[in-house]
């Protein structure tokens, strides 16, 4: 029981350093950070529950990120539910759409599943494109999101917003910790190391890879709504392929094989980017430069990196 | 546990891979499938375990039909297996590979209320883990492993699943002859103390003579003999096909 | 959804000509991208996301070159030869540093290069649009079958990649270096243990990727505009032709390109809105039902 209490230590512990900077200092720009910070770890530690977790390599994952978004937004737009009845509600949706996808998806080899996914979030994105009268197309979502206020919170005023997200990213978080931390967890590792012997040890492998897809993409819903609060709407962007390759590329910077790693991946990357766009116009001349240093230099990811430096040999992944 | 086949056959092609095999394993029995490469003894074992299906023949334990059944029912009857590759999960340390056999045998391969390992699959994995002599590796990486250690392992994930009926394939296979000689000490002691029918594919004559209670003799397919060691070494017909002039002396 | 005006179209000879000829060098310019792309595919097992990057640059060396010595034909050659040099660069400086490696590593150095390149030609060319226009050779009248119209750098297009489409089928099919990189989308393995220099055969295979791929961009100069974002489309375009013909098929990709270009062309008269979903929906569908694509082989 001591991983339990040990992450919940940490959960709290970082629970109460977010929501008490604001008192300690005013920074706009930190919490703007943290903002942007808590849609992309969720949609990148999601991500990586397939990815490294599971041995699932899905190039179409995006198409969570942007259903998330555009169905709460169209959601607080078109009707009254409250802010988290529409959030459930976009959660839940997100899981029949992940159970949909899986169920003809998870049974295809590895790099057809990574085809297909990404088809059809390419797919998901030419619709929103076409479908104007309902997404905006290739405006984005016009019309903002109506202000709801629940127990005095004012999703629309940055500190409350910052609160919310920070909640929500702790908790994600921690969720997705216990998935891992789980049997489940355990069994998934069993079918990305060798598929073959966790069949023959009695595991039907089509149940939780399925499992682990609809979850994954829950949690990427997750992310998309933070992100559809933080540009109050949403952009096809979000369901586009560039997206989708800077979470790959937040996942494989911090660490495929730890679990905070998507997370110090996506903190780089947005460090990075927001000191790139301020000193040049050819940011993305920038970026490509150091993911080749990162890839052909570094060659595995942040945290993984410093976990095996103490020159521990092998270290099992976690 | 029994394991009998009757009149198996499969075929690849045009080829029959097994033709027409016949066999009693009794319960509690030590036997060794011995015979020249490309005979079908890997294919016998994939048909017994379920990863083949047969095109004739039946495979019953103990008098019940398995034949057809899928690899994890037949695991479930209590038929287990390891490989001539040897199996396991690489970015494991061995006792996650054991603890991880140990929960998924229990059915809680899908439990999302607690964290791993569930209670009592540690003890369970590190008793296991000391009966094949791995006791000192628990905390090591699968892949970093020596190779014997590693078909150890195999061994131990089949025997996490609580069989009655194990079959090794080839279990001393690219071994040098001290990890030969602690493999086969390995599987005698596990088979005499779990009380399993054992059934184990060699190509090392000395040690199937030495611990083999019965021998069958597969060829091209088809069963040459079967009987004890001292028989089978006798046997005219599988001198000549097999065994040749180095057949060791008793 | 327009099916009368569809319709009348296919009534009409002059339509379906002038339709159709757009439709096939769509479809043919598709067909040289996919050719690299699959070849790649199919030998290294590489899925080269980089691939619209050598199309991008294959076009704007040759509006370069093409300003420079007003030389379309030496523009062309200046453009393959150029993305073939640096197809092999590319193989052999990154990709090659990947191998057998996590896929998404692979994905993120091509990742990496698209990047990088989309912002070196924002540097060098400017960001804006250009134009090459139509070289000197072919501003003639265009011609007229059946009544329909074609102009006359269409029909110069379309006997040259099917020209090319029949030499790269000759080659691979009857020479010895052909046979080679057959066996090695089929064996790769094997290829290396009958003692063929895989490093070679793989620089080889990229550089022919690149050279086609530069030469559809110097090709479609004259009739496409210039942008440094141009690569990405034809990438995904390219990836579906190659997914739904076969990943490794010529063949496949030919017949895939072709009828992916003709349901373009007559696609703007009939459902102008819906081409994009209808070939995502194909591709999907293919992938559901044969994953190995119409042409192409089971991948072990």
């Amino acid at each position: 029981m001591n991983g339990l209490w040990r992450d919940s230590g940490v959960a709290l512990a970082a629970l109460v350093l977010l929501l008490g900077a604001p008192l300690a200092f005013s920074s706009p720009a930190f919490e703007d950070f943290i903002i942007r910070l808590s849609a992309l770890a969720l949609f990148a530690t999601s991500l990586n529950l397939l990815v490294g977790g599971s041995g699932m390599i899905s190039f179409g994952h995006g198409l969570f990120y942007g259903f998330g978004a555009y169905a709460f937004a169209l959601l607080m737009q078109r009707t009254t539910l409250s802010l988290a009845s529409a959030v459930l509600l976009t959660l839940f949706l997100a899981a029949l759409v992940a159970l949909l996808v899986g169920a003809v998806c998870i049974r295809l080899k590895t790099i057809y599943f990574a085809f297909v996914t990404l088809a059809i979030q390419m797919l998901f994105y030419s619709v929103i494109i076409s479908w104007v009268s309902l997404t905006g197309g290739d405006q984005g979502l016009q019309g903002g999101i109506p202000r709801r206020v629940i127990a005095g919170i004012d999703i629309n005023q940055q500190g409350h917003l910052y609160q919310f997200c920070a909640v929500l990213l702790v908790a994600g978080l921690f969720a997705m910790r216990h998935i891992t931390a789980s049997p489940f967890g355990m069994t998934l590792r069993m079918i990305r190391d060798n598929e073959a012997r966790a069949a023959f040890l009695g595991i039907p492998l089509w149940r939780p890879k399925l499992a682990i897809f609809v979850l994954a993409g829950v949690f990427a819903a997750l992310g998309g709504i933070l992100a559809s609060l933080f540009v109050s709407g949403a952009y096809p962007e979000f369901a586009d392929w560039p997206f989708s390759g800077q979470a790959i590329f937040a996942v494989m910077l911090g660490g495929i094989d730890s679990f905070l790693g998507p997370l110090a991946g996506s903190a780089i990357l947005l460090a990075l980017n927001d000191i790139f766009t301020r000193l040049t116009e050819y940011h993305g001349l920038v970026q490509g430069v150091v993911i080749l240093l990162f890839a052909l230099g570094l060659r595995r990811g942040v945290l993984d990196f410093l976990r095996v430096l103490p020159g521990r040999g092998e270290v099992a992944s976690r | 546990m029994k394991l009998e086949v009757r009149h198996l056959t499969k075929r690849f092609g045009g080829v029959a891979a097994i033709d027409d095999v016949t066999l009693d394993f009794p319960s509690g029995s030590l036997s060794a499938v011995i015979g020249p490469n490309g005979a079908g003894k890997s294919t016998f074992f994939n048909l017994i375990s379920g990863a083949l299906l047969p095109d004739g023949g039946q495979i019953l334990v103990d008098g019940e039909e398995i034949t057809g059944r899928s690899q994890a029912a037949i695991v479930r009857r209590g038929l287990g297996r390891a490989f001539q590759v040897a199996q396991f999960f690489p970015t494991l340390t061995v006792r996650e590979n054991l603890m991880a056999a140990v929960a998924a045998h229990r059915g809680q391969w899908g439990d999302l209320a607690r964290r791993f390992p569930p209670p009592g699959a540690r003890t369970r994995a590190d008793e296991i883990a000391a009966m094949l002599g791995l006791a000192e590796s628990v905390d090591r990486v699968a892949a970093t492993l020596s190779h014997g250690d590693q078909k150890l392992l195999d061994i131990a994930l089949a025997l996490a699943l609580e069989p009655k009926i194990l079959l090794l394939d080839e279990p001393t296979a690219g071994m040098g002859p001290e990890e030969r000689a602690r493999m086969i000490d390995r599987v005698q002691h596990v088979w005499a103390e779990q009380k399993l029918t054992l059934v184990f594919i060699e190509h090392d004559m000395e040690i199937v003579f030495r611990i083999a209670e019965r021998v069958a003799v597969l060829c091209y397919g088809r069963l040459l003999a079967a009987g004890t060691p001292a028989a089978i070494r006798a046997d005219p017909a599988v001198i000549a096909a097999y065994l040749g002039t180095e057949a060791p002396k008793p | 959804m327009d099916l009368g005006a569809l319709v009348a179209c296919f009534a009409s000879p002059a339509c379906v000509v002038t339709q159709a000829s757009s439709g096939l060098i769509v479809g043919l310019l598709l067909f040289l991208v996919a050719a690299g792309l699959t070849l790649i595919f199919g030998v290294l097992k590489i899925v080269n996301f980089a691939h619209g990057t050598f199309y991008m640059l294959g076009a704007y060396i040759a509006y370069s070159v093409l300003q420079a010595t007003n030389s379309y034909g030496l523009a062309v050659l200046a453009a393959a030869a150029a993305m073939a040099v640096f197809g092999v660069a590319f193989e052999r400086f990154l990709i090659a540093r990947v191998y057998g490696g996590n896929v998404l590593m692979q994905l993120l150095i091509c990742y990496a290069v698209v990047l990088i390149f989309d912002d070196l030609v924002k540097l060098v060319w400017g960001a804006d649009f250009h134009a090459m226009g139509m070289p000197e050779a072919f501003q003639r009248a265009p011609i007229f079958i059946a009544g329909g119209v074609v102009p006359p750098f269409y029909a110069g297009l379309i006997v040259l990649s099917l020209c090319l489409a029949a030499l790269l089928g000759l080659g691979l099919g009857f020479t010895r270096m052909g046979k080679i990189i057959t066996a090695a989308a089929q064996n790769p393995q094997m290829v290396a243990a009958l003692g063929i220099n895989t490093t070679a055969l793989f620089a080889l295979v990229f550089g022919l990727g690149g050279g086609l791929a530069g030469l559809a961009g110097a090709l479609a100069a004259p009739v496409r505009s210039l942008s440094p974002g141009m690569g990405f489309s034809i990438l995904i375009e390219s990836f579906i032709i190659t997914v739904i013909g076969g990943m490794g098929s010529i063949a496949g990709a030919l017949l895939t390109a072709i009828g992916y270009g003709l349901l373009r062309g007559f696609g703007t008269i009939g459902f102008p809105l819906f081409t994009d979903e209808l070939i995502y929906a194909a591709m999907i569908l293919v992938l559901l039902l044969r994953p190995s694509g119409l042409f192409g082989r089971e991948i072990v």
